[in-house]
């Protein structure tokens, strides 16, 4: 008799204190990313407002091939003399700006159509998911690059080039997400109530579909990041002299085995942020329980 | 019963025609010609978005009308773009994928080559990277969140966050410049020496294949995982005394090998993608960089033969995941009905 009446005590104990570690644990999954995210957008979009970090381009050819830790010139310069540091900064303004564009494009024009095509279904779904079919059957980097020689290099170009694969993708997602949700219960009723189509979809899908497409979104971010890099690194991307964090990997590709520094200084940012976002995506999808 | 009954009634065709396995495979290549057609139109469009066209950008800034003009004659280009790509069409499905507006040479013959050189280096980081992931993956899961389980999952959540160029430019940096033990750049063909294609293939190939190890490792655990300590039949098997390597493998990894071939499937593409980025690193002459040339030198023809060959590659390789999906898995064959 003891023995059963004694454990109740220690396991509520227990019970109680497993949950809150864990949401400390799950917490700090997402905090530490977010804060790294934070401290990365933060010293690209504030720091050149409110420091004197120096032009980005236009440098001195009398300081170029500065090592790192030369005074004022913190990482050092590059072959043009332009300052890495401010070539890093500025770079991750167009690839934050370029990944952000390109997922919320992806997420507003894709999430509708692939919300639409599954709550509608019939001929109409049958006909948007098969031309998107056509899309995902493309390596993305393949369709890009195509995209992108045939409109150009630029910033705009190179957001509308990497929509061109951002869309289908969150369609995929959200279709199948707003399959799982067309039997539920809630739906039902809606209809029953007489709720106008639209209104569905806004008040009673957008919601229930949301974490699946903002999980996806971050891990989405990291993509997008590395393919524009991509893009970039292979000259139909951002234009140089701009910087952009794989123009400069590209640059510094040239003299590798001299200066290894001018490759790594932009790989490691780009690896920190790209790593950031995919914890956070992680950390997210744990916490919203998506698979 | 029925279906039996009816196929001997159809002769040698219709029993043939009533194997679920036969059926599939007939409906999956019959899905697959549609999407191909749908990738060429796409292909041809995109590349005709362009403001003036190939024979402007032939000809350079400084050309009369006059010449412009007699390019698009000889080109072609002066006929509507439906017409021009059901011309291209024609061709490209008796193999004459048109001539090189650069060089003149036929595209289909330039295509050979370069393909097989692509097709080496993803087939040697593909198969590298799924023999490296399922051991690791099968010893990880064997004890969740122990010491080997967490390393496992920390080098692929960090192999995941590599950019392939900057991977290929570390290694190079590592293992060309600071050890010299593989070569920087450079291609040996396999004709001249066995030995020297795989040694010149090895660094490209780890650059493709490491993101892919990781993307398989991370998966395979945590399906397994998911499988071990969720599912019936693992209980069952437990139950009866089945050893836990035994439970492992017989049972949850052959579950988990269905969700693995999807995984595999889904980023074919993405692994096909990176061989442009990956040979332009490494000057190998395959198809990526013959394209990026062709991008380069507004080689229109090329351009679009390219294109459309990673397509189609992409297209067969994820009919071919299907249907070994379905060989492997009785519930999808006999689902098909």
């Amino acid at each position: 008799m003891a023995v059963v009446e004694a454990p109740p005590v220690p396991a509520a104990d227990a019970d109680e204190a497993a949950p809150r570690a864990r949401t400390w644990t799950r917490g700090l999954g997402v905090a530490v990313p977010a804060a790294l995210l934070a401290l990365v957008a933060g010293a690209c979009f504030l720091a050149p407002l409110v420091l004197p970090v120096p032009s980005p381009t236009g440098g001195n050819i009398l300081e170029a091939g500065l090592p790192t830790g030369s005074p004022g010139h913190l990482l050092g310069t590059d072959p043009n003399g332009n300052d890495i540091l401010s070539r890093i900064l500025y770079g991750g303004q167009t690839s934050l700006i370029v990944a952000v564009t390109v997922n919320l494009l992806g997420l507003a024009v894709g999430g509708t159509l692939g919300a639409l095509s599954g709550y509608v279904g019939g001929a109409a779904d049958t006909v948007i998911m098969r031309l998107l079919d056509v899309l995902i059957a493309f390596p993305s980097l393949v369709l890009t690059l195509a995209v992108a020689q045939s409109l150009g290099p630029s910033l705009t170009n190179t957001i509308l080039a990497l929509g061109f694969f951002s869309v289908p993708a969150f369609a995929r997602i959200s279709r199948a997400a707003t399959l799982s949700l067309r039997e539920q219960p809630f739906m039902a009723a809606a209809r029953l109530c007489g709720t106008k189509g639209w209104r569905v979809l806004l008040r009673h899908i957008a919601p229930n579909i949301a974490p699946q497409l903002t999980t996806f979104g971050m891990l989405g971010m990291g993509v997008v990041i590395v393919i524009e890099g991509a893009l970039s690194f292979l000259g139909l991307g951002i234009p140089a002299p701009a910087p952009s964090w794989g123009n400069m990997i590209s640059q510094g590709q040239a003299s590798l085995s001299a200066t290894p520094m001018l490759v790594l200084w932009p790989s490691l940012i780009l690896f920190v942020t790209v790593l950031a976002f995919n914890l956070l995506g992680e950390s997210l999808r744990t916490r919203w329980s998506v698979r | 019963m029925t279906a039996v009954a009816a196929g001997r009634h159809r002769g040698v065709g219709g029993r043939l025609f009533a194997s679920p396995s036969v059926r599939l495979v007939g409906k999956r290549l019959l899905m697959a010609v549609p999407i191909t057609l749908g990738v060429s139109i796409l292909t041809f469009w995109v590349l005709n978005l362009i403001p003036g066209n190939a024979a402007q950008q032939l000809l350079g800034a400084d050309a009369t009308p006059e010449q412009i003009r007699a390019m698009e004659l000889q080109l072609g280009l002066d006929k509507p773009a439906p017409l021009r790509y059901l011309d291209w069409l024609g061709g490209a499905v008796t193999g004459d994928l048109g001539r090189s507006l650069v060089s003149g040479q036929s595209v289909a013959g330039q295509l050979g080559e370069r393909l097989a050189v692509t097709g080496e280096l993803v087939a040697m980081a593909f198969v590298v990277s799924l023999l490296l992931a399922v051991p690791v993956a099968l010893l990880a899961a064997y004890h969740p969140n122990r010491f080997f389980d967490r390393l496992s999952m920390f080098v692929s959540v960090t192999g995941l966050s590599v950019a392939n160029y900057v991977l290929a430019l570390v290694l190079v940096l590592v293992f060309a410049v600071r050890f010299a033990v593989f070569p920087a750049i450079g291609f040996v063909p396999l004709s001249e020496s066995v030995g020297g294609n795989l040694h010149s293939l090895v660094l490209p190939s780890a650059a493709i294949g490491i993101p892919m190890f990781c993307l398989y490792t991370r998966f395979l655990r945590g399906d397994l995982v998911d499988q071990m300590q969720g599912q019936d039949y693992v209980v069952t098997a437990q139950a009866k005394g089945v050893g836990p390597w035994q439970v492992l493998l017989r049972h949850a990894f052959r579950n988990s090998s269905f969700g693995l071939i999807t995984v595999v499937g889904l980023n074919l593409s993405t692994l096909i993608g990176a061989t442009v980025i990956i040979e332009q690193i490494f000057a190998l002459p395959g198809l990526g960089q013959l394209m990026l040339q062709a991008i380069n030198t507004r080689d229109m023809a090329v351009v679009q033969a390219c294109v459309v060959v990673f397509a189609v590659v992409a297209v067969l390789a994820n009919l071919l995941t299907d249907l070994l999906y379905a060989v492997l898995d009785p519930r999808i064959r006999y689902g098909s009905r």
